[in-house]
């Protein structure tokens, strides 16, 4: 039977970007998969070279476009390494508050998208209007809904300014209602289990040697949270648990784990963990400064040396590899994108064997931004 | 450290373990690695040190058992740089091997996918050399393609 | 006999007909080329809701009005676009997004973006911002209904007639050649 080529291609509602997959089909059933990068490539690391410290926050922010706060907060770790210096406690509070906040905005937009490649299109129009509620936040907190710029080195930006605690909780307790409404609609339907139990398999034993980072690798049954594993920020002080499979709450365990299901599911719960640690930083938040003194901008030099950042995002791991030699411009800045691994090598593999219909479904579930994957 | 006790040799930079190696030795420090608890393969990342003439390349490793971060470096010499590849060692190494083919132009051997990954249709210098100024290139081909001239009567 | 002949109906008429049931019902194409789509589902969903203007998306650009370019472009980008400019039909209009589509943005000495997007394709309205606001999108969303009311959105007969020309650059882009400095 002759193979027949297919292109899921740039433009398209079922790839989760600006990204291409080649597939090989025979029949309905998918033998070989490739994928091509480089619709975005805009030589971040290129253009980093060449503007100073400071200069390089505002581009750093645009490397992930769902979840901008978490490239700002891995630079900001790494300057903060070569410069040996020690962030105040208020600090560290506040971006945890902002951390969580943009990983509960980052989850209901995942899920969401999610639940429209299964056809069920209710749920995005739930979720994303809701998440817009945690925009209006931002846009009280640092003066922008999408790209905050507000996690500089050394601290954050500006203080919380007053009534915000209010506005969290009020906003924190109107999507603690809704999520029950998600729950009815799609967690416990009929379609979803029917559909995403037992799709896209990772095999267990090489999820790690693949690179599978984030809540794809919870849900292979690791509990490896690098929350818990290397805390930076506040992170030390909060009280949560790290969600894997089979431990999942009230949703049913219906299959043997690292499928689409389950990574849905652990998502889902994930939610749970980060609305109860953002009431925990505001009840314990202590008084004190916002940032350190900075030198001159224009003029700051940081010591010669190599530094390395990791941190936990909704995607999986991100990490910053920053080298200086003591000049006024880094010598390189490399970013370790999640879905480097994730969209490339993974779903290559795991795309082998599938229906056409269930690619889409099984992109959407490894959660893969192309914008990482080429900065 | 860990790392640094089980290889012998080494320096710890800011918390993370910083072993020297070269083009021989890697495969069996990484290998070496590996086995004792570090399985997790970071990222393969590449400096460009225009002022010595040479490369270095950076392994970075992660052992969710001992909580540590490894780098092993690597010096190439900057004209006709080549590698032997890994990517039997971990499977994501070939995408790292191809995507620093593309940007810097070090050759690794055994990696039979080192096609164009980003860029299509580029035949200039490889884009992450230091002595490509990216600017200029701009300049050059962006800014002297002219603009569309209408005909007077137009009006719209 | 034809419908414009004699006193059914007069051409302006009907063409004022025809524009005012195209400014109903504008259909964009699926595509989010960069980095301003992330302000394109707040539009597309219940907070903003532009389908009470009679604008949904649409997969195939075989049925589609309107092409949103948010944000930048990259050259490789750019070949895929304007392969999906030429198979919509006409009449259609472009509406780009942010400022990097402009004058280069943020991104102005990279070496895969496109600096300025009317050199190779005829743009109707241009919205500012990194990004813009959902508001701001829909403002250009009602500004590109009142050209098409007012007869003034011709952007896809401006790249019928000055074709070669934007095809010239387009090929510029694609297969630059530059001088070799002495000693390359």
């Amino acid at each position: 039977m002759k193979e027949y080529e297919l292109f899921i291609g740039p433009q398209h509602p079922g790839v989760t970007g600006n990204m291409m997959y080649h597939l090989w089909v025979d029949g309905d059933i998918v033998t070989k998969a490739e994928c091509n990068v480089g619709y975005l490539h805009r030589g971040f690391e290129k253009l980093m070279e060449s503007r100073g410290w400071m200069q390089n926050v505002p581009l750093v922010c645009r490397i992930c476009v769902p979840e901008p706060d978490v490239n700002e907060m891995a630079y900001a770790m790494a300057v903060e390494q070569l410069m040996d210096w020690e962030v105040p406690d208020r600090a560290s509070y506040i971006r945890v508050i902002v951390l969580e906040l943009a990983r509960i905005a980052a989850y209901l937009m995942s899920i969401g998208s999610y639940a429209g490649s299964l056809g069920i299109y209710t749920l995005p129009q739930w979720t994303l209007g809701d998440r817009d509620y945690i925009l209006d936040i931002f846009e009280q907190l640092t003066g922008a809904r999408v790209y905050h710029i507000y996690i500089w080195p050394g601290g954050v930006r500006w203080d919380m300014p007053e009534g915000l605690p209010d506005l969290i909780e009020k906003t924190l307790s109107y999507i603690e209602k809704r999520l029950k409404l998600y729950d009815d609609v799609f967690f416990r339907n009929r379609v979803f289990f029917d559909r995403a139990a037992g799709i896209g398999k990772i095999p267990k034993n090489r999820a790690i040697e693949w690179g599978v980072t984030g809540p794809n690798l919870r849900a292979c049954g690791y509990g490896y949270d690098i929350r818990k594993l290397e805390p930076y920020a506040a992170y030390g002080d909060m009280d949560f648990e790290v969600v894997k499979y089979p431990e999942l709450g009230d949703f049913e365990v219906i299959s043997d784990g690292c499928d689409a299901y389950t990574r849905i599911v652990v998502r889902r719960l994930e939610i749970d963990q980060s609305i109860s640690m953002v009431r925990q930083a505001l009840k314990k938040m202590p008084e004190g400064e916002h940032i350190l003194k900075h030198p001159n901008w224009l003029k700051w030099k940081a010591p010669a040396g190599y530094a390395f950042s990791r941190v936990e995002s909704s995607k999986g791991e991100y990490g910053y590899f920053v080298v200086s030699d003591g000049s006024s411009k880094p010598v390189r800045i490399h970013v370790r994108g999640p879905s480097y691994t994730h969209g490339i090598n993974v779903a290559e593999t795991i795309l082998k064997g599938a229906n056409i219909a269930d690619v889409s479904q099984i992109l959407f579930s490894l959660d893969v931004c192309p914008p990482d994957i080429e900065r | 450290m860990k790392a640094l006790e089980l290889i012998g040799k080494g320096e710890e930079m800011h918390g993370r373990a910083y072993i020297k190696s070269d083009k021989e030795e890697a495969s069996s420090i990484i290998k070496k690695l590996k086995e004792n608890g570090f399985d997790h393969f970071v990222m393969l990342s590449c400096v460009d040190w225009i002022d010595n003439n040479e490369f270095e390349l950076v392994y970075h490793l992660w052992s969710y058992e001992h909580k540590e971060h490894v780098m092993v470096s690597i010096i190439l010499p900057r004209d006709n740089p080549s590698m032997s590849s890994m990517h039997e060692l971990f499977p994501q190494i070939e995408t790292y091997e191809r995507e620093i083919h593309e940007m810097y132009g070090v050759d690794f051997e055994g990696n039979n996918r080192l096609t164009p990954f980003m860029l299509e249709g580029w035949h200039d210098m490889p884009p992450m050399r230091k002595d490509f100024d990216s600017k200029k290139f701009a300049e050059d081909v962006f800014d002297s393609i002219p603009e569309i001239k209408e005909e007077e009567d137009e009006g719209i | 006999m034809g419908l414009f002949d004699g006193d059914i109906m007069k051409y302006e008429d009907w063409n004022k007909i025809s524009r005012i049931a195209s400014r109903k019902s504008l259909w964009m194409v699926h595509f989010c080329t960069g980095c301003g789509a992330i302000e394109l589902p707040p539009v597309m969903t219940s907070r903003y809701d532009m389908e009470r203007f009679g604008m949904g998306s649409m997969a195939t650009p075989r049925q589609a009005d309107v092409l949103l370019i948010t944000g930048y472009l990259t050259v490789k980008t750019l070949k895929r676009v304007v392969n999906v400019y030429e198979q919509m039909q006409s009449p259609k209009y472009v509406i780009s997004f942010g400022s990097c589509p402009i004058n280069g943005g943020m991104y102005w000495d990279s070496y895969n973006t496109v600096k300025r997007l009317d050199r190779y394709l005829p743009v109707d309205v241009y919205v500012g911002g990194c990004m813009p606001r959902p508001e701001g999108v829909m403002n250009a969303f009602l500004e590109l209904m009142k050209l098409i009311d007012e007869g003034k959105a011709r952007g896809w007969e401006k790249y019928q007639k000055y074709y070669e020309q934007y095809k010239r650059n387009q090929k510029m882009a694609f297969n630059f050649e530059r001088e070799k400095d002495e000693g390359a």
